[in-house]
């Protein structure tokens, strides 16, 4: 994760839109909803009422999301293996404990890194995500 | 795109990394995870067994107590078996029953006394009985028919219906196949590690075949343990290579004694 320089440098209104694309998805962890999918579905949803936003606005939504949905796999895996044990016959085992763990860093990670984005955002400044940051920048381009 | 191809794989990497280095801790030890298991199991096997307790009545027959400890005494220390770990109970009752419960509870009713032509055959079905319980085959069950919500639900005290539930469905149905066949052939090992004879446990499958259980209400043993000729077919194919004893664990006039007095109490 690092701060590059934008093609321009964005308003403040522009700012505060691209940095709610994140903690849009923190929203969802914060009420305590326990289905991985939500968090996806509140970024998705800030992303489709902003794609016709300015280009740092949709750039910052698409990065969020495609956080979001990297993390909806390991997720959704954990999340269904928990519910196999719970409903059926599936063991508690040290596979899976280990596997629990992992998300839970990973997911605590990127709740700090999207802390950090928000923030940093927030203030004008241009945060690109390792991988994420990339993608987007391959998916997202400035209107002509 | 080359850029991207490399920090994804980077990124998989590290995942698979983090969850390689996870995989070598023993999370099950750290957290307890087995003795909260056992507490569950033995609180669960406490709860159920209150519920036989209330229903029948013990025996008070002290031949067939202590023929039946010294049984139980025999299989456990020829098998390694911790004996504290089976808490044997004898219940007065017609049925041809006997079954486990969690936490290493063992109910037997007098009918299955009744019914076995010699001691061997009790063996057997004791043996069979302790072989569940020493495979986990209890709890497998359990989690697999209620789920292990249900069962910290009823431990938690809030499942007095699914208690007697539970209760109903271990002495009135069945393990699967795969775990009646392991538990058949363990107790068979437990009878030959002991020196007795398995043959006769084969013969009282076999007898139990021949009854239609739909005819009689008693003989619960045949309805719970379905196919017993296949079964019986199965433990005497096993004990075709076997090196056979016949020692007794109980003497024939102390046998015949308590079938004299389990007759004498119909």
């Amino acid at each position: 994760m690092q701060a590059k320089p934008f093609v321009y440098i964005p308003g403040e209104h522009e700012a505060e839109k691209a940095s709610n694309s994140y903690l849009m998805s923190l929203i969802a962890i914060i009420a305590g909803l326990p289905l991985p999918i939500i968090n996806l579905l509140a970024t998705l949803a800030f992303f489709i009422g902003n794609r016709k936003g300015t280009y740092f606005v949709r750039w910052h939504c698409t990065q969020a999301l495609l956080s979001q949905l990297s993390l909806l796999f390991i997720n959704s895996f954990g999340f269904w293996w928990t519910v196999s044990i719970i409903f059926s016959d599936e063991k508690i085992t040290n596979h899976y404990l280990a596997y629990i763990f992992c998300v839970i860093i990973f997911n605590v990670a990127d709740f700090f890194a999207t802390i950090f984005t928000a923030i940093k955002t927030r203030k004008g400044l241009h945060i690109e995500w390792f991988f994420f940051g990339t993608l987007t920048n391959l998916i997202c381009r400035p209107k002509k | 795109m080359k850029k991207i191809v490399i920090q994804g794989l980077i990124l998989i990497t590290v995942f698979c990394a983090a969850l390689f280095v996870l995989r070598q801790i023993d999370w099950m030890k750290l957290f307890k995870v087995e003795n909260y298991t056992q507490k569950t199991e033995k609180k669960l096997g406490e709860q159920l067994w209150k519920i036989y307790k209330d229903g029948a009545k013990d025996s008070s027959d002290t031949l067939l107590i202590n023929a039946v400890d010294t049984i139980i005494s025999k299989l456990c220390a020829e098998n390694n078996i911790n004996r504290s770990g089976i808490k044997a109970h004898l219940l007065i009752k017609d049925e041809v029953n006997a079954f486990a419960l969690p936490g290493g509870h063992l109910i037997i009713y007098t009918g299955l006394i009744n019914d076995c032509d010699n001691q061997e055959q009790l063996i057997g079905v004791l043996g069979h009985e302790i072989a569940h319980i020493q495979l986990n085959h209890v709890m497998e069950k359990l989690i697999k028919e209620v789920g292990l919500s249900a069962i910290i639900s009823i431990t938690a005290g809030s499942g007095g219906d699914m208690l007697r539930q539970v209760a109903k469905m271990l002495s009135s149905t069945a393990f699967d196949r795969r775990l009646e066949r392991e538990a058949d052939l363990k107790s068979v090992d437990y009878m030959i590690n002991a020196g007795i004879n398995p043959k006769p446990f084969a013969i009282f499958l076999s007898k139990m075949a021949e009854k239609k259980p739909d005819k009689t209400k008693y003989f619960s043993w045949i309805s719970t343990h379905p196919d017993s000729q296949d079964r019986a077919n199965y433990i005497l194919d096993y004990i075709k290579v076997r090196t056979i004893k016949n020692e007794q664990v109980i003497s024939s006039s102390i046998w015949d004694k308590i079938k004299m007095n389990e007759k004498d109490s119909n």
